[in-house]
């Protein structure tokens, strides 16, 4: 129960930074990409089964506000979250340049997924957003690098308070 | 055998997952035209939250900027009256150039019949993966939005049209710069015809512009033909912006939409499909 509050919630927020970012500048939702971030997070401390089943839900989500073939996104996400469980129970990554390698390489192998899938569907040239998107994984992983331990920082001070 | 499931339980997972998205994708070809019921659904799901958050925050911004903006509210007062003016004096002008095709009596008709098929929407969402595609707005079937309903930006550019999913409060519009995007145009001068369509990338191309047509040049205006019976006829549409010869049997022409993605705000969905309007 308490893992389904908590990924709803952590649905919630991705969709609210994903409306958000995306008002900042256009070019940002290719820049950072907050589904794959919250899978990341949310799996890291899980397994890979999980990991794969939150891929799935964020991907096929991600496919619905996109116009396009549903569930490219989907798949790319699914063997990513399964690679976010199962690496993260395996090494560590606490230290901040392990963790930035960690959601360097798994935004990396996501995004080739995504545009092999994509260019094998459309038989089209991929749209780079004018070379923003191979940003995607430095980007994200900074920011993700940067945020998972002030993230969980807030959530045991919000657990001690409540206590 | 169930120990081997039981041994790779985590594999058998992601196979499944994979499988089922597979299977997805599968029945969608070709290429998605008609949405299916799983994505509806999700769709149905999800696009009224972030509805509602952009909404919420909208909202914030609404009231922090509706206390400031009372000091202006005079100054705008008197520039809205200026051009509700010039508006009215267009609209006599458009009504004077329609009277030489039409009796006074049709003119009332269509042009009653236009005002309350417009509907004012605004865009709530972009594209997830490609923002030059789609745009989600806040206009529904509850509002009386269909699929192939003409989409304008606040200076009546052409910026797209409905398409599926539409929920109840939600639509998505696909723009003219979609690479899957085709609008019937004609140029300016010489009323060479065309397929506008996207390159993905923010502008359009205008199609099967043979090679040997000398008549299309470079600044030039194109407005829809109407002959493709979904978008109206004489809306603006774009510039052209450069004409490249290749060695196929069409030209390569490069084409600048008006609409631009900082005037999305704002849009109007022209509720009468052209069909109806020019019947």
């Amino acid at each position: 129960m308490r893992d389904f509050l908590e990924t709803s919630l952590g649905i919630v927020i991705a969709l609210i930074v994903f409306s958000l970012v995306s008002h900042i500048s256009v070019y940002l939702i290719q820049a950072i990409n907050v589904f794959s971030l919250l899978v990341i997070y949310l799996s890291s401390s899980r397994n890979e089964v999980y990991g794969a089943c939150l891929g799935a839900v964020c991907g096929l989500i991600q496919d619905s506000l996109s116009l396009g073939v549903f569930g490219v996104a989907g798949i790319a996400k699914t063997i990513m979250g399964f690679l976010a469980g199962f690496v993260s129970k395996r090494i560590d990554v606490s230290s901040f340049s392990r963790r930035f390698l960690f959601i360097f390489v798994l935004i990396t192998t996501e995004l080739i997924f995504w545009a092999f899938l994509y260019s094998f569907i459309y038989s089209k040239a991929l749209n780079t957003g004018r070379g923003v998107i191979f940003l995607q994984p430095l980007i994200t992983a900074f920011f993700g690098s940067t945020l998972f331990p002030q993230i969980r920082k807030g959530i045991k001070a919000i657990s001690r308070y409540r206590r | 055998m169930p120990s081997f499931f039981k041994r790779n339980k985590s594999l058998v997972v992601l196979s499944i997952l994979i499988f089922l998205q597979l299977v997805l994708i599968s029945i969608q070809v070709p290429l998605g035209e008609r949405e299916n019921y799983f994505e509806k659904a999700v769709f149905v799901v999800f696009s009224p939250l972030q509805h509602g958050i952009v909404s919420f925050f909208q909202g914030i911004g609404a009231f922090w900027e509706g206390y400031f903006s009372l000091r202006k509210a005079h100054k705008q007062n008197e520039e809205m009256r200026r051009e509700i003016f010039s508006l009215s004096q267009e609209n006599r002008l458009l009504r004077n150039a329609l009277e030489q095709y039409k009796s006074e009596n049709e003119i009332d008709e269509f042009l009653g019949e236009m005002y309350p098929n417009i509907l004012h929407a605004r865009v709530v969402g972009l594209d997830a993966s490609n923002y030059y595609k789609s745009v989600m707005i806040n206009r529904g079937s509850l509002n009386g939005v269909e699929k192939n309903m003409v989409v304008l930006d606040k200076f009546g550019n052409l910026v797209g049209r409905v398409i599926g999913p539409i929920s109840l409060n939600e639509a998505r519009v696909q723009l003219i710069t979609d690479k899957d995007c085709g609008v019937s145009v004609f140029t300016e001068k010489e009323k060479v015809l065309g397929i506008l369509s996207g390159d993905g990338k923010g502008s359009c191309r205008l199609e099967h512009v043979v090679s040997t047509d000398e008549d299309v040049s470079v600044g030039e205006n194109l407005y829809t033909t109407g002959y493709d019976s979904i978008f109206l006829p004489g809306i603006n549409v774009g510039r052209i912006l450069s004409i490249t010869p290749t060695a196929d049997l069409f030209k390569s022409v490069a084409v600048k939409p008006y609409f631009e993605f900082r005037n999305l705000d704002q849009l109007a969905v022209i509720r009468m499909p052209a069909k109806d309007i020019f019947k």
